[in-house]
């Protein structure tokens, strides 16, 4: 097991670095948008979710409703599921409490660590690396919430475009099938419709919801994934 | 520090955590169906293109119709260099880096 945990921790250290600048461009573009340090470390240790919280930055910060932000994240987030179901095996006989702070660290990266190096993915490996990346992560926030506030007029140096920038950046290497782009355009096409319709923040939930529902009763099922 | 920004905070990580374990906890070897994987892959594929967009096309609440319009630039930037391979935060990076000079210009 011992062995097993070195191997994850050293496979997700070539991750380590762009986790940690990651991190670092989020804690700094969060206090810019006006949000505590403090604030950004609680959610980065509460949530620990990248791209949902790049998501409710802006959001928190145009003072959208709560409830809002918290079924945004939630829709973001819903991969989850999948992680969780393909790791759930491995850790058949860890003791209950130890899952349910394991769960808490299921993220995107050590997810693919573990899954290319065994299937199903191993304990171990899944652990190290999830040490890994979350010290980084963590780690690279604390750093940008303390470089954030030294500048003075963020929109000057285009960092306000960052937040969308990120968006479409995680869009674009998700686009693996013809039928993706109809998927993304459809949603991108139905959200400018409904944002222009409808007042908030629901075209994000609605527009999400919708147009991936209607590609996952539409299209064909994949056999590769 | 404020008391909505917590709350805020403790509702995203709570909805955060129901994605994360009620399927680890459960320990199944039963796979999901295959529309259901599907729906979950689609899912973050429409719901950052719905989030993305009209950040960059209404940035008043009304769309912007013309070319002199930065944000589009540096969101072609960054998507046509995402999709080619290169690192996201340098793609980021560049398109930021358009944003700024073309603001500086206009």
């Amino acid at each position: 097991m011992r062995e097993r945990v070195r191997q994850g921790l050293v496979g997700s250290l070539a991750l380590v670095p762009s986790v940690f600048v990651y991190g670092t461009v989020f804690g700094g573009l969060a206090v810019q948008a006006g949000l505590h340090p403090v604030e950004v470390w609680g959610m980065s240790v509460l949530v620990f979710a990248g791209a949902s919280q790049f998501v409710a930055v802006p959001m928190l910060a145009a003072g959208a409703p709560a409830l809002a932000i918290i079924l945004t994240t939630y829709v973001v987030n819903m991969r989850h599921y999948l992680m969780a179901a393909t790791l759930a095996p491995s850790f058949r006989g860890f003791k209950r409490g130890w899952l349910m702070l394991i769960a808490h660290l299921i993220n995107d990266e050590s997810f693919a660590v573990a899954a290319a190096r065994s299937q199903p993915p191993d304990a171990g490996v899944y652990l190290g690396s999830a040490a890994a990346i979350a010290g980084s992560f963590v780690g690279g926030v604390a750093v940008g919430t303390l470089l954030g506030g030294l500048v003075d007029d963020p929109r000057r140096y285009g960092l306000d475009f960052a937040f969308p920038a990120v968006f479409l950046s995680l869009v674009a290497v998700q686009l693996r099938r013809r039928s993706d782009w109809l998927v993304a355009g459809g949603a991108a096409m139905l959200a400018v419709a409904l944002a222009l319709a409808l007042p908030g923040n629901w075209h994000i939930v609605v527009a999400g919801l919708v147009a991936s529902a209607a590609g996952a009763l539409v299209l064909p099922v994949e056999t590769d994934a | 520090m404020r008391l909505h920004v917590w709350l805020t905070i403790i509702g995203m990580a709570v909805a955060t955590y129901l994605t994360r374990a009620p399927m680890f906890l459960a320990l199944a070897s039963r796979p999901l169906r295959p529309r259901v994987r599907l729906w979950l892959r689609l899912v973050p594929l429409a719901v950052l293109p719905a989030l993305a967009v009209p950040l960059v096309l209404l940035p008043d609440g009304r769309l912007a119709t013309s070319l002199a319009h930065p944000p589009l630039w540096g969101a072609v930037v960054v998507f046509v260099l995402a999709a080619r391979g290169v690192n996201l935060l340098v793609a980021v990076g560049c398109a930021v880096a358009v944003v700024a000079l073309l603001r500086a210009l206009g």
